[in-house]
Order: C-alpha cells, then structure tokens, then sequence
C-alpha cells in the first residue's frame, strides 16, 4: 500500500511536470502574448533552424496605416489567423498565411485631453472574442468572428487617475484580466479581471492594500492612497496550480520615500507592499496567494512589473517548479511558483551602482539611495537594464535570452506633493552612457539555474524589441537599425539578418499554417518614451518609424 | 498739487510692483504645474529641459505659440491638448513659465481667452468642495457617482448629463429611473439602460453589476419590458446621508439646468 502511494505520488508528479514542460512551447498557434501562459516567447517549431535560416525571406507584410506610433504588438495567432492591434488601436484579424485582412476594427479616436501615451501591446484572444486595452481606460471585446464590438467598459476614469492601459490583456478560463499604468503618477495601481461573455466585473486586486489589509502597516500614514505598484504588462498562469503570477510597478513617490515609508523601516523586510513584487492570484477570486518584494522601498523606479517565466528545472538536485522573474534593476530571481520562495538570483547589467549585491536569501545588500538636492548617479537607469520587451526561453539550451542596457541615470530628488493623477515622480533623472563604455547593450544568454552567463553578443546602441526562441535553436530579435536578426542559441553566433526599413521596438513570434513555419515582427522605432529618451542619447542616429508588420518563411519548395 | 503728484507716482509705482509680484506668483505657480503636468521625466525634462519629448528651456518660443501649443497640443505627437486638463488659471500660469524659460521676462499673465466655458471650474468651498471630492473619491472604487455620472470633466458620461439636482439625499435615494429597463437576452434578464436602437446592433449598458458594461446585441436578440428592479439607492448605497448632502451641494454649484 505504501509502495503504491509513493508509485503513484511519483508518476503523479512526472505526469504534472510533464505537462507544464510540454505548455511551456508553442506550437501552430502563438496563442498568448508570452506566447504561452508560460510566457516562454519559444515555439517548438524547427522547420527553420541554424542550418537554413540563410534562406528565410519575407514572405508578406502588411503595412497598418496607423502611424501615430510604432506597432508594439505581439501577434496573437489561432487557427490560421492573425490579430494584430496598433498604437490606437486599430484592430485586424489577417490571413496568417498570406496577410490577406479578414476584417478591421477602428477603436473611435480619443479625445486628446485624455493623458497617456499611445501604445498598444497586444490582444488576448479567448471564449470566441479578441480584447484589448484602450489609452481611454476601456477593455474592450470584439466577435472573434466578424471583429464587431461585443462590450466594453471603463476600468477607471482616465482623465482622473492619469492611468490607462498599454498591456495585452491575459484571458484565464471565464476571465479576461487587465493591468493598467499609472504607478508613475499620484495613483493606486490594480488588476482587475471581467466576465469575458458579459464584461461584468469578476474582481479587483489592489496592488497596495487599504486599510486594515495585511500591508497596510507597510506605508506611512495615508500614502498608500497614492502608493503606485501599477501592473502595467501581462501575467502568466499555471493551470496546474491554478495561480495567476503577475509583476508590480514601483512605488510612488519614484525618487522620494520620506512621504511612504516608515521612520526606522527595516529594508531588509518588505516595505510598501505590494509594489516591486512577485504575487500570485488565485484567477477565481483575485485573493492573494503568495507574494516576494523584490525591491522593498523602490526608490530608483526598478518596477518589476515585467514578464514572470514559468518553468520547471533541476535546482540544486531538485526538481523544482520554479518561475523566473527580472525586474528593471536587471536583478532576477529565481522563486518556487507554488510558494514563493527564493531559490536564487543573478544580476544581468555589467554596469551595477544601486546595490552592492545580494546575500544568499535574496537580501539586498549595500542600497546606493538617491539623497534630497542632490544629483546621485545610478546604473542602471529607470529605463531599465532591460525595458518592457520580453526575454525568450529555451527548454533545449535551458537558457534565458536576455536584450540588457548600459544606461545609467543621475537621479536628484524631488518633494512635490501628491496630487491624484498627475506625476509624482518627484525627480529628474537624466539619462547617460557608463563612463569608458564603447557598447551601451548586448544579448546575452543566462543560465538560470546556475546563473552564469553563457553568451554575450554586444550592440553599439540600445536594445529594445523582445526575443523570440524556437526549437530551431535560433533566437531573433531586431535592433533601432531597423535589423531583425536570427542568432545561434547555443553560441550567440549572428546566423541571418535582413534589414526591415524601420526600428525594432516590439514583439517578434512564429507560427506555423499548412505545414510552413513563419517568423513575424511589428517594425517601427518609438517615438515617445523609453524609444525617444534612448534616441536622444544618438543624436547622429535617425532610426526610423513606422507600423509594418514583416513576416518571413523559408522560400516555396525549399523545405 | 505736489503732494498729489506725489501720490499718484507711489500708486503708479505700488501698481507695477502689485504687477509684477502677481507675474511672479502666476509663473510660480505655472512652475508647480509643470512639475507634475509636463517634467514627467518621460515627457520634458525638469525646467523644460530634454528628456523623453523635446527640450522647451531657450528654444526662443514666443508667448503665443507657447499658448497655442498648450491648449491645443500636437497632433500625431505625445503632446496633449491641455485646455480642458488644466483649470484656466493653471493655464495661464503653465503657459507663463514656459515663456520665462524662453527669455520672456515679464510673460503676459491676464486670463484673457483662458480656457472655455467647459473647463470652467468654479472655486467651490465648504460642503460642496467635500461634495466634489466624493463625488468621484478613488477609494470608493466602483461605488462613486463618476462610476456613471460625468459631472465637472470627470466620470463616465453613462447617465444622461444631470439636469435637474434633487432636493435632497432621501429624493437622491428615492430617483425614478424610467429610462432603466428589463433587457431579456439569451436567457438571462438585468436592468439595462439602452443607448442607441439600430438596425444593425442595439447598444446598451449592462447594469446588472458596477461598473455598467457597454453590449451590443445582435438584432432581435434582446427583449425589453419596461420598467426594472434596478435601484439608483443600490447604485449610490457606499454614501451616508451627510456624504450625499454634500454632493447635492456640489452638484448644486456646478450643474447649469
């Protein structure tokens, strides 16, 4: 009898890690943002590979005419057909195989005292419907189908909360789950997640805790009002543990703590939950299952509110069910996704000044905090050792890919008070280059559980766009040049590169239609934000706009 | 005589520095605005210095342009237009700043065509100011008027512009809500408040839960009944009858019937 508890303990076991193994991958589809719920950004296809990608050549385009700004979407593919939305949210279902346009749907245009930025990061498709956020703060669903308007609703008032969403929603079983942004201004950052038939509220998580909520005690006086932490990306799921993981943005005030945190607050321990933070949900009820800070007091803007990588890997000889998790200090962990704990971490930037390091249980050690009136300089910078764009990762090389930034910014705080909606950042950060620097980015390949760098490919500029890993053994990615390029996941080694006309500042993916593998990307440079601050730093460089879509395939009858 | 003459030269003298002690609180005050309006760091640089959009600090801008840009914005740009996000006298004092950080020394500060009569906001005090501030109070989540009301440039315009205040918090509790209906749809009826009938679609909002849903329903898919059991004291129920009595105040202060 116990013989046979332990036998079917064990092959229990196997079969769970089997399967999250096998979820991780993508296949003909590229169902989710992160490609999977796993947020692998991997498809298993290998029809191309290091062998024949010096053949792969467009194989359509499809120009989006909305050129407000770039094209950041990642496309979403299901059976065939693609879903693409732009900067304003103009939405199109396409003929994967060919770009032929199946139907279009104009998001109206909004109305220009609404704050925010431009820039639309994707649709989940899910129950027959395709979602998307608006800069106007709506979730809205369209018929799969027909690409008609099905619901939408107000998530909070725009002109009000200075919020708005830029994310890829996330659908999870009967749910369509949203993070928005704001975290920067006088805001309290949530998920919210609605009925994906009826658009009807599920749930709303708050990433700071209100009064008489655990967490609460970790911010001074009323400051948890105005606390920041907005999620401003997707999450990923894991059916099997039926936890939602999602990462928070940082705390508000960015550059000034005197207003949040506790006189005497020990830094070592959790402060002004839960921003800078790994949580997991329960996706039912949007109640909190576990959390990790990974920046407590987050006083240069490290928001962590990037992807959360799902995966299951052998760590100090055990099989553990393990998630990965980087935030902008380029600092990234290593936790056990059914509890939260902390299992290692490795530090991607060469050019580090923000801490010292990081002790054997994940403590920060040696925190290099900006002062009051002051100009402090801190690498890496607020832009992030690694910006929104996604890491890719590889189940066959057990590598995380990696696009990192050397940028570093002189920080001089700021004690404007809150005032709901409007920035509080309360600072000025200007952007630099790390003294005696010739490269500022590099693509590097991480072993996660050892956390020793396996490869280093370094750029002369910025980088900015995801990566994309498939069984192929390539990894792509493209550059501000305007490059999308294929490299050898094992060695870094640059196989293939074709030159798409615009910058690189989206989401690249591979799917497969009627047997033939494709490599998509949205191509255009950014024109606000992140984009406009790195560029500023290239005066000499004119990296070009645009909202293309650039596919590519091996040629006909060359497989 | 002289004595007069002397008189006048003081009030001449008091007038310019009144004036220029005003310039100097308006551009003050236009320097607080653009602290947390414009330096968002992503956006420009603190004291118009470069940052994510371009550097506004010596560019040799001219107060007009200066104005026209900022109540108007850019368009295809990051640049918003300001003139219903910013009170008119922030405006005024935003657009002042700038101009002093293009060399204007003495930038023209009168509220001459400042703003619009839709961004006027009048200064409220006392129980309706606390009426305001409930009126769409964050905390409150979706269980705030601006959940469904858009009054004053905030909330969501689901409801019909108001165009009569009720007396009082028990008539506020008590609203007849006659344009609310029973929607039947796939087997499931809620309380709906219909938008548009068209031949294509019929467009409605969902009020079966906070906060309302907009839905098209594919003809002939949706039955209405007049009448519902949906309640405007269900909506409103998070307020006591002190916090509605302070919001009439404010509605009472800002709606023009």
């Amino acid at each position: 009898m116990r013989f046979f508890t332990v036998l079917s303990t064990t092959v229990l076991f196997t079969v769970v890690t089997a399967l999250a193994q096998d979820a991780g991958a993508t296949r003909a589809d590229w169902p989710h943002y992160g490609g999977s719920p796993y947020s692998w950004r991997y498809s298993a296809l290998d029809q191309i590979n290091t062998s024949n990608v010096k053949s792969l050549t467009p194989a359509w385009m499809f120009q989006t005419g909305d050129y407000a700004e770039n094209l950041q979407a990642t496309p979403i593919v299901v059976d065939g057909v693609m879903y693409v939305i732009t900067a304003q949210a103009h939405v199109f279902a396409l003929d994967a195989g060919t770009g032929r346009e199946i139907w279009n749907y104009r998001y109206p245009p909004v109305p220009r005292n609404i704050p925010g930025f431009s820039g639309n990061r994707g649709v989940a498709v899910g129950d027959g419907k395709v979602f998307f956020g608006t800069k106007d703060n709506y979730v809205v669903a369209l018929d799969q189908k027909t690409g008609r308007l099905a619901w939408k609703v107000n998530v909070d008032d725009a002109r009000q909360c200075g919020c708005n969403i830029t994310a890829a929603p996330m659908v999870v079983k009967d749910k369509v789950i949203v993070g928005g942004t704001g975290g920067d201004g006088a805001h309290r950052g949530y998920i919210t997640a609605f009925n994906t038939r009826t658009g009807r509220l599920a749930w709303r998580w708050y990433v700071v805790p209100g009064p008489g909520e655990k967490g609460n005690e970790t911010w001074k006086g009323d400051s948890w009002r105005f606390g920041g932490g907005s999620p401003w990306l997707t999450g990923s799921y894991d059916p099997a543990l039926n936890l939602l993981y999602w990462g928070t943005g940082n705390a508000a005030a960015d550059f000034y703590d005197t207003e949040r945190v506790v006189a005497g607050a020990d830094k070592t321990k959790d402060v002004n939950l839960y921003t800078a933070s790994v949580v997991a949900l329960d996706p039912d009820t949007g109640k909190l299952r576990w959390h990790y800070q990974e920046v407590p007091d987050d006083i240069w803007d490290y928001d962590s509110s990037y992807e959360v990588v799902l995966l299951d890997r052998q760590i100090r000889g055990r099989m553990r069910q393990a998630l990965l998790h980087m935030n902008k200090s380029g600092l990234t962990f290593v936790l056990d996704r059914a509890t939260g704990e902390y299992l290692g971490s490795f530090s991607v930037p060469e050019v580090r000044t923000w801490i010292a390091g990081v002790t054997e249980d994940g403590k920060l050690v040696g925190r290099n905090e900006p002062v009051m009136g002051k100009a402090t300089s801190i690498c890496p910078s607020a832009a992030g050792a690694k910006s929104w764009n996604s890491t890719a990762y590889s189940p066959r090389t057990g590598f995380l890919y990696v696009p990192v930034n050397e940028m570093c910014n002189d920080i001089t705080p700021n004690n404007h008070p809150a005032d709901e909606g409007k920035n509080y950042m309360n600072g000025d950060f200007p952007f630099k280059l790390p003294a005696g620097r010739t490269t500022f980015s590099h693509v590097d390949a991480w072993d996660p559980v050892t956390g020793k760098r396996a490869w280093s490919m370094p750029y002369k500029y910025v980088l900015l766009a995801s990566m994309l890993a498939t069984a192929g053994d390539l990894v792509f990615t493209g550059n501000p040049e305007g490059d999308f390029y294929a490299l050898d996941a094992k060695s870094g080694n640059k196989l293939w590169s074709y030159q798409t006309g615009a910058g690189h500042r989206g989401s690249a993916v591979s799917y497969s239609v009627n047997g033939r593998q494709y490599v998509a990307t949205p191509t255009g440079w950014h024109s606000s934000v992140v984009g406009a601050l790195a560029q500023s730093l290239f005066p000499d460089q004119d990296w070009r706009l645009g909202s293309t879509l650039v596919v590519f395939a091996l040629p006909e009858g060359s497989r | 005589m002289k004595i007069r003459l002397k008189w006048m030269a003081a009030a001449i003298a008091l007038g310019v520095s009144c004036q220029a002690q005003n310039i100097a609180n308006v551009v003050k005050q236009g320097d607080a605005v653009f602290a947390k309006t414009c330096a968002t760091g992503y956006c420009h640089g603190v004291r118009g210095g470069p940052s994510g959009a371009p550097r506004l600090a010596a560019r040799g801008f001219n107060q007009g342009y200066i104005d026209k840009v900022v109540r108007n914005g850019v368009p295809d740009t990051g640049m918003a237009s300001f003139s219903t996000r910013l009170s008119p006298p922030d405006l005024v004092a935003v657009i002042a700043y700038v101009a002093t950080l293009n060399g204007i020394a003495n930038p023209d500060v009168s509220m001459d065509g400042a703003g619009d009569a839709t961004s006027a906001r009048p200064t409220l005090t006392g129980e309706a100011a606390r009426g305001a501030r409930l009126f769409s109070e964050a905390v409150r989540g979706f269980g705030r008027c601006s959940t469904c009301h858009e009054v004053g440039g905030f909330g969501i315009p689901v409801a019909a512009p108001l165009a009569k205040v009720p007396a009082t918090a028990a008539e506020l509790k008590g609203l007849a809500t006659p344009d609310v209906k029973t929607g039947a749809m796939g087997g499931e009826t809620m309380p709906v408040l219909v938008l548009s009938q068209r031949k294509q679609a019929t467009v409605f909002y969902d009020l079966t839960s906070a906060p309302p849903v907009q839905r098209n329903a594919e003809p002939g898919s949706l039955k209405l009944i007049d009448g519902s059991n949906w309640r405007h004291t269900s909506a409103i129920g998070a307020y006591n009858d002190s916090e509605l009595a302070a919001i009439l105040d404010y509605l009472r202060a800002v709606v023009k019937p």
